[in-house]
């Protein structure tokens, strides 16, 4: 009868969330306002300044080695903080296992902020998608335009000051209000029964 | 008259219809034109969301829709019908204008589900609130989406309609 | 005597085709009177999967396929030129034969000509 011998191990969970905002305020102590945990979700809020060089250094840094930004995303705090504006940085270690989350402070007289498209390629789309909702511009974005609302729509429709229904009839898009006016045109077209 | 239809033995089907045994069918245009539309509406694959995954299995081999004679087409030339499967945007209304106004007569038109129908529970900024603000519509398909069985009922009562047409693609009326 | 002769036998087949003539153009004839007419101008449109189409329809057709068929046509018409004299090749003589020799080897100059100047190449 063989002797199996197995070996049973754990999965590498990576340096501690926590650790990782202490190593990012030590490094950039002027940038981070904030490190808060929610249930071991620890996020780090920086100002807006130096976002790149921190993502360069969360991106290059052997022991911490984000490689894959899984998620950029807008919110808007309308009149209930300010500044009003934050991007958000999901970012995941393939390596080593964990998990960070960086937001930046946009204010809204200023709404722009540097790309991390040089850092991240996957950023490019879901740049654009914030500057869609939002209209936070991303300066050196390499195709900055609107993704998922057609090129010449007005507004930014995730603000919370935008109305839900969308502009009023009269003021719609162009193209919208052109395809009813054609179709009315085109009803003597139509065959009744 | 070349047939004394009193002593040859005629036997009418239906109103309008009838039978001299055991082969030949005397009727008018209209049945006979009706009859050979609604036996093959081709519609043009026009799946926008999630409705279109129900088109699919409703043309799929458990619910077929190919007994009904209906074959989807991928260009509106082809067609004769437009089911128009998912929620139509404001970004997308002009596309699907273009792809009805591209069907040649005689044409149908399907809303399936709530979204085609009424803009179902989106009432946003981007949703056309029915694609009937911009399309004629002959039958509207509730559900969100319709199982295929009810899609397949709004197919047969987009039948009943074309078989109660009355020259209604006559270039003469 | 010959001039007035009648292939009276081919009869049906003249009845056949006009019939299947009749059949093909009758039916685009019915269409043309009882289909409805009511074109615009988004009816006409080619269609490009319903957005304003870009770009032109035709596109140009690459040289080759005139090369291609010229020599093609050179080179069958010889062939054309060969057979009969293949057929009656054992009575006439030494003569003929180095007569088309000399019009062959006339052709194949022409091939090597092609040839070198890269005709056959597609691309």
């Amino acid at each position: 009868m063989a002797v199996v011998e197995v070996r049973i191990s754990l999965p590498y969970k990576g340096k501690d969330p926590t650790e990782i905002a202490e190593k990012i305020k030590e490094k950039f102590p002027d940038e981070v306002v904030d490190v808060t945990n929610f249930r071991d979700q620890v996020s780090v809020i920086v100002k807006k300044g130096r976002i790149v060089d921190i993502c360069r250094y969360l991106h290059d840094d052997p022991l911490l080695l984000f490689d894959h930004l899984q998620d950029l995303c807008g919110v808007d705090y309308h009149a209930k903080k300010d500044p009003r504006f934050e991007v958000v940085y999901n970012l995941y270690s393939i390596r080593h296992h964990h998990k960070i989350r960086i937001r930046a402070q946009v204010p809204e007289n200023d709404p722009n902020i540097r790309t991390v498209t040089a850092i991240w390629v996957g950023a490019n789309w879901h740049e654009r998608e914030c500057f869609d909702m939002f209209g936070i511009v991303f300066k050196g974005h390499p195709d900055l335009r609107r993704i998922l609302l057609p090129e010449d729509w007005e507004g930014h429709p995730l603000r919370k000051d935008y109305p839900l229904k969308g502009p009023e009839p009269e003021k719609d898009w162009h193209g919208f209000i052109e395809v009813l006016n054609r179709s009315k045109e085109l009803k003597e077209y139509e065959w009744e029964e | 008259m070349l047939i004394d239809t009193s002593t040859v033995g005629l036997i009418q089907v239906e109103e309008g219809t009838k039978i001299l045994p055991p082969n030949v069918i005397i009727t008018t245009f209209d049945k006979i034109i009706n009859w050979g539309r609604l036996s093959s509406i081709w519609p043009t694959t026009f799946g926008l969301a999630c409705c279109a995954i129900e088109m699919m299995a409703a043309g799929a081999a458990h619910y077929d829709f190919d007994r009904f004679g209906i074959i989807f087409r991928g260009s509106p030339r082809q067609s004769d019908c437009l089911i128009v499967a998912g929620t139509v945007t404001k970004k997308m209304a002009p596309v699907v204008r273009r792809v009805y106004d591209q069907i040649p007569e005689p044409r149908y038109v399907v809303a399936m589900g709530s979204c085609a129908c009424t803009g179902g529970i989106f009432r946003t900024y981007n949703t056309v609130q029915g694609c009937d603000t911009f399309l004629p519509v002959d039958v509207y398909v509730p559900g969100c989406p319709p199982r295929p069985e009810t899609l397949i009922e709004g197919m047969m009562k987009l039948q009943e309609k074309i078989r109660k047409e009355q020259a209604r693609w006559s270039p003469w009326r | 005597m010959p001039g007035t002769y009648l292939p009276s036998e081919y009869l049906p087949v003249l009845i056949f085709i006009l019939i299947a003539a009749a059949f093909g153009l009758g039916a685009l004839l019915l269409g043309m009177i009882f289909r409805p007419k009511k074109p615009y101008h988004e009816k006409l449109m080619p269609y490009e999967s319903g957005i304003t189409p870009k770009g032109e329809p035709r596109y140009r057709f690459s040289i080759r396929f005139y090369v291609i068929a010229m020599l093609f046509v050179v080179f069958d018409v010889e062939a054309i030129f060969i057979y009969p004299w293949a057929v009656v090749f054992d009575k006439i003589g030494l003569y003929a034969f180095i007569e088309m020799v000399i019009f062959i080897v006339i052709l194949f100059v022409g091939y090597i000509y092609a040839w070198r100047k890269e005709a056959f190449q597609w691309d």
